[in-house]
Formats: structure tokens, sequence, C-alpha cells
């Protein structure tokens, strides 16, 4: 499950070439190869009454990205690093998933959608049918503010919050194909607080103790594979905790695995990879239980 | 039948173009829509002429152009890049795979940035081609 290929999807929005610059890192691992995908959404060209199929917008739409892509393509080549590109007319989910088949990429890239919170209830964000979808790791990126601690590179210290799950173990199994990019990961699982009820301090230091030694197994394994890593407990609920650990461990991002619930229970019970995706502060890097190891 | 020209790009619009004066100056194109499909019709048919652009999917012109010089089959097959990527980037992205450990390889025949017209392409067919 190496990281060779990256998808790196922009509306030219809310990616640019600096984002896929803080990624580049990854090539100390294995990558090299990216591919660009810009998707024109179709009503920026649809037909409309009196002037028809918009043939001339979409060749303008198209001509602007192909710019941008030459360019950033130009500094990649430079590098001896392999470059593709698609501009595409049609739904953003349905390009991405057919990007994602085409090229067999190992990472898929993409920015937080803007949206309110009617059309999220109402349409489910893109982004979020994606990381449904996909069979392949999908980092949500976000630019953390600049007069943060943070570094620029999502990889350098991420947050992995696992809950024991094999989503989870797909996780650390990926993490540790990143030797040479990741310097610290910061491992938690947050109990939920209603387990905890009507017991004794006893038994909360009881759990504390057995999630912890389950924890430090985690880091032992990161460890044996050339990653340092630290073990944190937090008790609450797991969303809201696990960006409050991002925040105290200054973690770069926050990675998680998913299990692939059907869209329909996560849209009515909420979950952990739909808050990440919509909400948090932190770049999200998703990975699915189904993801490939393509090793 | 004319020489056979290998036009290589995902633009569907630019290989009809390079097809057509192909066709227009007697030469027999054939086409290809990303570096991978090109290499298949390269070993299959083996071009008198490869025309190829740089930047597109699955495989680009650069490893594509890599692949064919290395090859002890296809290395002779002279090539025209028609790309919207500069000449330098190309010429020091081959500089940078051979000093990640690839073979050294010649530059290509002709380097020509898009767009071209079609009197231009016409003209550098035939230089490369000797007709």
């Amino acid at each position: 499950m190496e990281i060779k290929k990256l998808l790196f999807v922009t509306k030219f929005e809310e990616l640019w070439f600096d984002a896929l610059q803080s990624l580049l890192n990854l090539r100390n691992a294995s990558l090299n190869h990216v591919v660009f995908l810009n998707v024109i959404e179709r009503e920026k060209v649809a037909m409309r009454r009196g002037s028809g199929y918009q043939k001339s917008e979409e060749i303008r739409l198209r001509e602007k990205a192909n710019i941008r892509f030459i360019d950033w393509a130009e500094t990649l080549f430079e590098q001896g690093m392999e470059v593709g590109v698609y501009i595409v007319v049609g739904s953003l989910v349905r390009k991405v998933i057919e990007a994602v088949g085409k090229e067999d990429v190992d990472l898929i890239v993409i920015g937080r959608p803007k949206q309110g919170k009617l059309e999220q209830f109402f349409s489910g964000s893109d982004v979020t049918e994606i990381v449904r979808r996909s069979a392949k790791p999908v980092l949500i990126y976000k630019h953390l503010s600049q007069d943060s601690k943070f570094s620029g590179e999502p990889f350098e210290r991420p947050l992995l919050a696992t809950d024991w799950m094999p989503a989870s173990t797909k996780a650390v199994a990926y993490l540790k194909k990143l030797k040479g990019v990741v310097k610290e990961v910061h491992v938690i699982h947050v109990v939920q607080e209603k387990s905890l009820k009507g017991t004794s301090a006893m038994a909360v230091q009881k759990t504390r103790k057995e999630c912890r030694r389950k924890l430090e197994e985690v880091c032992e394994e990161l460890e044996a594979a050339g990653i340092n890593a630290r073990a944190h407990v937090y008790i609450g609920d797991s969303a809201t905790e696990i960006e409050k650990a991002a925040r105290e461990c200054q973690a770069t991002m926050i990675i998680t695995g998913t299990s692939g619930k059907d869209a329909w229970k996560e849209r009515w019970i909420g979950s952990i990879p739909k808050s990440l995706t919509e909400k948090s502060m932190f770049p999200s890097l998703l990975i699915p239980l189904n993801a490939e190891d393509g090793d | 039948m004319g020489k056979t020209v290998l036009v290589v790009d995902d633009d569907p619009d630019v290989r009809l173009f390079n097809t057509t004066v192909c066709e227009e100056n007697g030469y027999t194109p054939i086409e290809a829509a990303n570096g991978e499909e090109g290499l298949a019709i390269l070993k299959d048919k083996k071009p008198d002429l490869v025309i190829l652009d740089v930047l597109m999917p699955k495989q680009s012109g650069i490893r594509l152009y890599r692949e064919l010089k290395t090859s002890k089959a296809l290395k002779d097959i002279r090539v025209i890049i028609l790309s919207g990527i500069a000449k330098k980037t190309f010429l020091r992205s081959q500089k940078a795979l051979t000093e990640f450990g690839g073979d050294e390889i010649p530059e290509p025949e002709i380097y020509l940035e898009k767009p071209v017209e079609p009197e231009e392409l016409a003209e550098v067919l035939k230089k490369v081609l000797g007709e």
C-alpha cells in the first residue's frame, strides 16, 4: 500500500500548487507520479435557451485549466516525476471515480467543499460521496492557518485515530510504509463517555490502562517500522476529541480508517469520517477498509 | 502507400489536426490517445515517425520517448515532439531521469511548441521523413 501515484483534484478555487508541493516529501517514500484532474461542472457549459451547448465556454475553461496544469507539470517533470492530466466535463464524483479506475492511483487529494448546512443535509457533499465510494485513500486537504505553529507538510506529524477495528489496522499498515516522510505519529483512542457512566474511579482507570496498553502495541508496531509514535487516550465525543487531540499534539493531519458504511446510514447517524471531511480544520486522510495492498 | 506516422496526443482536436496534415501530405496516420496506447502501437506497427505530445494521461510523452529510445527494436524511429511543455523542461526531465539511474538518451529530432500552423508541420514532416 505504497503511495506511488496520486490524483490531485482541483477546481482552482481551494487547491493550488502549493498544496501539492507540501505533499512532495512523499517522494521520500515512493511517490513518482502525479495525475491532475479538473472537472468542469456541467452547469457551466450546459445548454441554454437560445444559445445551445456552450462549446466556446468549455474550450475557454479547458484551456484555462490546461495553462495552469502545464505550468505545474513543468515543475514536476523537471524533478524527474511523471505527470498526467485530465480536464473533463461532468459530475465531480463520477469523474474522480473514473480517473481513479483509469490511472489506478494510490491516493486521492481533494480540497474541502464550501457548502452551507442545508446543502449538505439534502444533497450530501461531493467529497463525502467520493470518500464513501472510493476504494482508495482520500486526503481532504485543508490549508492550516498561516499564523499557526503547524508545519506545511501534512504527512510530517499525523494523528492516527484508532478504534481497533480492521479499518484502523489498515491505517496503521498504510502509515508503516511512510518511513522517511512521517517524523512522529500521535496515536489516539477516544473512549465514549457513556461507556464510563456508573463505574468507579478504579474502573475508569482500568479502561484507560487497557486502552493505553493497546495503543502502545500500535506504537511499537510503528516504531518497529522506523516511525516514532506516542499514545494518548481521550474521553468524550469522538469527532470533538479527535479535533482537540490534533490541536494539542500540533498534528499536521488526522488519519483514520473508514469502514464503508452505506450512505443512508451515514447520512442519518453521522460518522467520524463524515465529520472530518466536512468540519475538521485539519487535513484528513481517510483510508478505506477495502483499500488494496498494492504490494 | 505513404510512410506511417503515429500521432500520440490525448486531445482529439489535436489528433484530428495532425492526422489531417499527415494525410494531406501523403502519409498514413495512426492515432493513440496516451503514452501507454502509443507504446503498444509502436511495438505492433513500427511506424516511420511519431508525433508525440508530452502531458498526457496514463503515460507521458517523456516516459514514452525514453522507452522508445532505450528499446533496440524501436530506437531508430524518428520523433517530433509537439507539446505545450517547454523544450528545456523536456530536456531537464530526461536529465533528471538519467541521474536517477536511467540511460542517457538522445534529444528528439524536432521539438515544436503548440500550436503550430499546418504548413509548419508539413514542412517538418517532409524534412524528417526525407520527402
